[in-house]
């Protein structure tokens, strides 16, 4: 409950905080165009509907994360009182490997950066190449990991459905996964569009491709960022 | 210097139009198209709900008349409240006045994402499908009431229990998906496509609603989805997040200690905002109809602001006021009582800032200026005796009767729907370049208006009595006196009423459509810049050549020594134009 609450006032100040400096005008004292102000669509629409989503993505996690906790509690709450046994949440002991996935998509994270930093010369963009493909190729690994610990905890025959702590150990690692999966759709089409000859690419399209390889490497950035605090969530078990 | 629309200037064409007939009006990337297809599959929906609350009064009123079973009453009661909160207010709003409007009153030639604009489209329609064949499965659709608790959501004896809530759980996750996909475009597009000088607090008010609107829904709809995930799994693969240890039909199942109160928690955590998701773009449209129909400028523009993202912000730690009953920790009972009862606040400015928008006016009542003062007064009444349910200690004996269906209904059902009627008559001409009947939008006004109140006044009283919520049959019980019982025979009759004045205004819109008079441009001499694109209906692009540049706020009606009692946004400063003092 009290993790939901401190989520929601998370929110709230999200919502007040990032539109109270802009709250200050008074319109109707305000006549003519207003210099500085936008002119018709930005070049950083598709970045903030990046950083929108990915407040989705963080509203999506804070609350199974809030739900996780709150029903880790209310087991732990139950044994206290010696009501019953501690089978609906069998704690989770995480594969020693859990933290080499965890190395993988740090590496991975770093080369889309590397990519991202090569982007910006013309000599370097055999390297952005290299650096972008090598950071798809660092998250499928994570991926595989993610299923082999499935997979290892699964046959300890010690965890089964019934287990909360196990159902939500699968259930979050499988939505993080999907969100990596979606990534890689789009890192997929950016790294096809990379290998259709960059050196003939008209100059508008260069820098396209840079602002894919920018809102990739933020997407990876964030998702490593998350897969830490969920590692840890699910550490606490 | 006289009032000239952008259509009377010199101009050159530029239009990209779409060019086959499924480009342009199937598979469509233009906010307007997407607009009317997202506000007809959200009508289509509204309708079926309606049908369906028709059948539930007609066995509360004459119980055993009609041949209705308790599970079918159960199914209807819970498809009602899901499609009319859901997929009708939330998707007519947003997906169709946010679609709508966001570009034309910020001044943008489509939505950013124009793309996804249509999926999202597409995905919500997909959504609706899902929950429509769940009427059409054996066992029918999920009778588990529109809040879907759990344990009894998904356990056996409840209807539909075999594929209604499969089929419930899985459509709201792809509403969901569509909903984000909308989002996403609504949100960037207010922030990174607004024409030269619209600044954020030049916006008018009904895209602030929309726009604070649809951060809620952001944020609050994935708790939605986390929690329909869930109970899934516990539906399919026997997890426990939800399901406590239980004995059904004298057998335990393999569920253990998991926590119903869980997902209660999760379901108001989206349940509340979601009535400011439908509240706020209210709120806004509203103000614009008010303004523009009173000839005078919205009062107190920069407090509406603030009440707006106030609400949006506070509507985040109240959502526990639905739960006083679950058994909760009376210190919380008191710090949810708190918020809530301060969310009245920033509610009552925006209540007192209509009325003294009013306030020596040059009134019009016009049809959209009808419903959007009628609005005022379901509001009002709504809003009061949320103030009663606010409090724990009043709620408690109230909760889950007649009186808190009166409140929600008065406050997130009636009044919504005064300003969806208003706003579809007050945006009809630019949609479709013909205006709306009067006289049968007058007729639909007052019946619906009356006939509302007769169906939801008497609610408070029998709930007063004590008559519960939810029962498909009362028989002859003790505390239920018999008035109670020709007082639910008039409301199921005020309902049909009701219903049958909607046909007036399923007429009205077709009939207008073909004979109606031709609008012009600004039949309401409004001065956003929706009225004041080169074509009506607007063509593809919106602005033709030139996006428009902004000047003004939204709200220069009968300014002093103005010819004209509005200035529209895009009008230079005349000369000598006097600055006004802040």
């Amino acid at each position: 409950m009290f993790t939901l609450l401190a989520i929601a006032m998370c929110f709230s100040m999200v919502v007040a905080f990032v539109l109270i400096r802009r709250l200050q005008d008074k319109p109707w004292t305000q006549q003519g165009v207003i210099e500085g102000s936008q002119d018709g669509l930005t070049s950083s629409a598709p970045k903030v509907g990046l950083w929108t989503f990915l407040g989705v993505v963080t509203s999506v996690f804070l609350v199974f994360i809030g739900a996780y906790f709150m029903r880790m509690d209310m087991s732990h709450g139950g044994v206290a009182m010696g009501s019953m046994e501690m089978r609906d949440w069998v704690p989770v002991d995480e594969p020693w490997f859990l933290w080499l996935n965890t190395l993988a998509l740090i590496l991975a994270s770093i080369a889309i950066q590397l990519a991202h930093g090569f982007s910006s010369s013309g000599a370097g963009r055999a390297n952005m190449r290299r650096f972008f493909n090598a950071a798809g190729i660092l998250t499928m690994l994570f991926l595989i990991g993610q299923v082999l610990a499935w997979r290892e905890l699964y046959l300890t025959g010690e965890y089964s459905v019934s287990s909360a702590a196990f159902s939500f150990f699968v259930l979050l690692t499988a939505v993080h996964g999907l969100h990596l999966i979606g990534g890689l759709y789009v890192w997929s089409r950016a790294a096809a569009r990379i290998r259709r000859g960059l050196e003939q690419a008209e100059l508008h399209q260069v820098a396209r491709l840079r602002q894919s390889v920018q809102l990739c490497a933020t997407y990876w950035h964030y998702l490593l960022l998350i897969w830490l605090v969920l590692f840890a969530v699910l550490l606490t078990t | 210097m006289a009032y000239v629309a952008i259509a009377d200037r010199d101009h050159e064409q530029d239009h990209h139009d779409p060019d086959t007939f499924i480009t342009k009006y199937v598979w469509s990337q233009d906010h307007k198209v997407i607009a009317i297809q997202y506000g007809g599959t959200a009508i289509a929906m509204g309708v079926i709900a309606l049908i369906l609350s028709l059948l539930m009064r007609l066995q509360i009123g004459f119980p055993d008349t009609f041949d209705i079973t308790p599970y079918q009453y159960y199914q209807f009661v819970t498809m009602h409240g899901m499609i009319m909160v859901v997929y009708l207010l939330t998707a007519l709003f947003l997906g169709g006045f946010g679609n709508y409007l966001i570009p034309l009153m910020c001044g943008s030639r489509d939505m950013v994402f124009p793309y996804m604009n249509m999926l999202s489209f597409w995905v919500f329609l997909l959504s609706c499908i899902i929950l429509c064949i769940s009427f059409f499965v054996p066992g029918g659709p999920t009778g588990a009431g529109w809040t879907l608790y759990p344990p009894q959501a998904i356990a056996e004896g409840t209807p539909g229990v075999d594929w209604g809530i499969l089929l419930m759980l899985l459509s709201l996750a792809v509403f969901i998906v569509a909903f984000t996909m909308g989002g996403l475009n609504y949100v960037t597009t207010v922030l990174q496509a607004r024409c030269r000088g619209m600044t954020l607090m030049r916006m008018p008010l009904s895209v602030w609603g929309i726009f604070v609107a649809t951060i809620l829904g952001l944020l609050a709809f994935p708790a939605l989805l986390v929690a329909a995930i869930m109970m899934l799994l516990d539906r399919t693969i026997d997890t426990s997040f939800f399901m406590p240890a239980l004995m059904l039909a004298g057998e335990a199942t393999d569920t253990e200690g998991g926590s119903p109160i869980l997902f209660q928690h999760l379901f108001w955590f989206f349940g509340h905002p979601e009535v400011y998701i439908v509240a706020l773009p209210a709120f806004g449209l509203v103000s614009d109809l008010l303004s523009t129909h009173a000839r005078k400028n919205i009062f107190g523009y920069r407090m509406m602001v603030w009440a707006i993202v106030a609400i949006g912000a506070l509507s985040f730690v109240v959502w526990a006021h639905h739960m006083y009953v679950s058994g909760m920790n009376p210190y919380f009972g008191f710090f949810f009582a708190t918020t809530t009862l301060i969310i009245a606040v920033p509610t009552a400015i925006k209540v007192y800032n209509w009325v003294l928008t009013l306030w020596r006016g040059d009134l019009h009542f016009t049809l959209p200026m009808l419903w959007a003062t009628g609005f005022i007064f379901t509001f009002v009444h709504g809003g009061l005796t949320g103030l009663f349910l606010g409090n724990v200690t009043v709620d408690l004996p109230l909760s889950d009767t007649y009186f808190v269906i009166g409140h929600f209904h008065m406050v997130m059902g009636v009044s919504p729907v005064m300003v969806l009627f208003g706003a579809i008559y007050h945006w009809y001409p630019k949609m479709t370049g013909k205006m709306p009947n009067k006289t049968l939008g007058t007729i639909h006004f007052w019946m619906t208006f009356l006939g509302t109140y007769a169906i939801y006044l008497p609610m408070h009283y029998i709930g007063i009595l004590g008559m519960p919520r939810r029962y498909y049959s009362y028989g002859d019980t003790d505390f239920i006196p018999a008035s109670a019982t020709g007082i639910n025979e008039s409301i199921t009759i005020a309902a049909i009423f009701v219903a049958v004045a909607q046909v007036v205004f399923f007429i009205n819109i077709f009939w207008s459509l073909r004979k109606g008079e031709p609008s012009g441009h600004n039949p309401w001499r409004a001065t956003t810049l929706e009225w004041q694109t080169p074509d009506t209906p607007p063509k593809h692009g919106n602005w033709g050549h030139d996006l428009p540049e902004v000047h003004r706020w939204a709200y220069d009606y009968s300014v002093p020594g103005d010819e004209e009692d509005f200035i529209p946004q895009n009008h230079p400063i005349k000369p000598g134009e006097a600055s006004v003092e802040g």
